[in-house]
């Protein structure tokens, strides 16, 4: 069980709680490059930890997030004119550039230093990738930009995708490091899915339905290790990367591209999936790219013109009896990332974790709640720099070795979890 | 090895060295302490009071078992330990602890 008071501490995540904080030191994923297509393109509105946003790009091509409402009388600027230079509320016309910086204000006389007083709360909104990150914190302590792998390969090597979860986003992530429940509730993806198929890995993971885990801590954040027998006395490990706060690593499974997510709050009951797939060696293959938008892998056939899955809360994910009879898909649901969001939904939107019973297979949990708590209160009580601020926190490789039984997972796969740009992935 | 409820009466166990305060516990039926994760430090339904006069013969909790104590139980004082973390020996003879009342 997690106490109640430490449930609260590490769902809420709006302005002034304390992992609230913690979540604003780091730079994280705003929304996709794609949903703001080209200079001048209309804004789209978003929330961020609890607060309400527009982002947008102007006609010069700087990207900005601001409030949504405008200064004035609070309307939302998802209904303004993307001018030049800046972006105009049509209600009574005050303009504000990418940094919230009012630059018109029509009613006032021309020579007034009115609109020069007014300023928006903005946060930078810089592209990497195919993802615009920002950064919500504190000007003066703002980190050098973010780099995790998958989002500097070259653009041919990698692909991202977002789905909205009706979730808080503890119980999402906490899905990223428990590695204990692939074997049962994705087992059908393994035989199945284009993107997770063939791996010789595939077999020791269906063989054995008790792994043994073991933690270790990283700089950023952990190493998850889970253990299955292989043959000739060897260990099968899969090790999965956490870096704080909310970043996650699945293990590879031989030549498919790797794949990980962003588990990034809207509010304390909603949150955003992004998932990613990445190859450092080659650019994706036509198929494996097809299959990603298509929403096999780790990502999700989605709504046209919105980031919310076809499979949803509304529908029941499209249950599929039969199919669970038959063990198509084991839980009746069809595709990885579905499987996930449908049973972390129906935990309710803040699962009640006092009433939940661990077993030793939920050690990696354990660790990552015990580590956000202590970084959110080290930040609080003495201004401590959090793991994963850090870049070099960034520089991280989930794997799936093969390993002698006698081996330290994290001694013997040391260098296995490292980034070495345009060099294979450990993975078996 | 003795557990004392909330009511102040006292079980009387025999263990031998090598089992722990939650599984002698556990064989002896004594009420609020479960062991449900089977002595992993994952479940806190092992939690006890270590009486005072013990708490320098059974040292101090490990980087886990702080963790699970931290966050995982309702009252944690001074004596708090894991049961499944305590190894009983000769050394512990008589060991007393207290079963949290919230367990029972
Ligand atoms: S509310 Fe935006 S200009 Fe008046
Ligand atoms: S038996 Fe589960 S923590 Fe001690
Ligand atoms: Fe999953």
């Amino acid at each position: 069980m997690l106490r109640a008071d430490i449930n609260e501490l590490l769902t809420q995540t709006g302005p002034k709680t304390p992992m609230g904080e913690l979540f604003r030191q780091y730079w994280m994923p705003a929304c996709l490059a794609e949903e703001l297509p080209e200079d001048g393109c209309p804004p789209i509105r978003l929330k961020l930890l609890s607060e309400r946003l527009v982002a947008f790009r102007d006609s010069y091509g700087n990207y900005g997030l601001i409030d949504e409402f405008c200064a004035h009388r609070g309307a939302s600027l998802w209904f303004g004119r993307n001018e030049e230079g800046g972006l105009r509320c049509p209600y009574h016309g005050w303009k504000y550039d990418t940094t919230g910086q009012c630059l018109d204000v029509p009613s006032e006389a021309d020579n007034s230093s009115f609109a020069a007083n007014v300023k928006l709360t903005s946060y930078p909104l810089v592209k990497i990738g195919d993802v615009l990150w920002t950064y919500m914190g504190d000007p003066a302590t703002q980190p050098p930009l973010p780099e995790f792998e998958f989002a500097l390969v070259p653009p041919e090597h990698t692909y991202t995708s977002k789905r909205w979860q009706q979730s808080n986003w503890l119980q999402a992530f906490e899905g990223g490091i428990d590695s204990s429940h692939v074997t049962f509730l994705h087992s059908g993806g393994l035989k199945t899915d284009p993107l997770f198929k063939g791996a010789k890995g595939n077999e020791y993971n269906l063989n054995d339905t008790k792994p043994f885990f073991e933690v270790a801590d990283s700089d950023g954040g952990l190493f998850v290790g889970a253990r299955r027998n292989a043959e000739d006395g060897k260990y099968y490990w899969r090790i999965t990367p956490w870096v704080m706060p909310n970043f996650t690593m699945v293990p590879p499974r031989g030549d498919h591209p790797i794949h990980g997510h962003f588990w990034v709050p809207i509010d304390d009951e909603n949150c955003w999936a992004y998932s990613f797939d990445n190859h450092p060696v080659r650019p994706l293959t036509r198929e494996e790219r097809q299959a990603m938008i298509d929403g096999h892998g780790v990502h999700s056939e989605n709504i046209p013109g919105t980031y919310r899955p076809v499979a949803n809360m509304d529908n029941d994910y499209l249950m599929d009896r039969e199919a669970q009879k038959r063990g198509e898909y084991y839980s009746g649901i069809k595709g990885i990332a579905i499987q996930d969001s449908s049973l972390q939904e129906s935990m309710g939107p803040i699962v009640d974790r006092t009433k939940e019973r661990l077993v030793p297979a939920d050690s990696g949990i354990i660790k990552a709640r015990a580590k956000l708590r202590k970084a959110a209160l080290a930040l609080r009580d003495q201004g401590i720099t959090p793991p994963g601020v850090d870049p070099a926190h960034h520089h991280v490789r989930s794997a799936a070795v093969v390993l002698p039984q006698r081996e330290a997972f994290l001694d013997a796969a040391r260098d296995d979890v490292k980034v070495k740009p345009g060099m294979p992935v450990a993975s078996v | 090895m003795i557990y004392v409820g909330d009511a102040g009466q006292e079980r009387i166990v025999d263990a031998a060295a090598g089992e722990t305060v939650m599984s002698a516990a556990v064989k002896n039926g004594v009420p609020g302490i479960i062991g449900e994760c089977g002595g992993n430090a994952s479940c806190a339904t092992c939690h006890v009071w270590v009486r005072d006069e013990f708490l320098h013969l059974v040292g101090t909790p490990g980087e886990t078992e702080e963790d699970l104590l931290d966050m995982g139980v309702d009252d944690r004082r001074d004596g708090s330990r894991l049961g499944c973390q305590i190894a009983l020996s000769d050394e512990l003879d008589g060991l007393t602890v207290d079963v949290p009342p919230a367990q029972l």
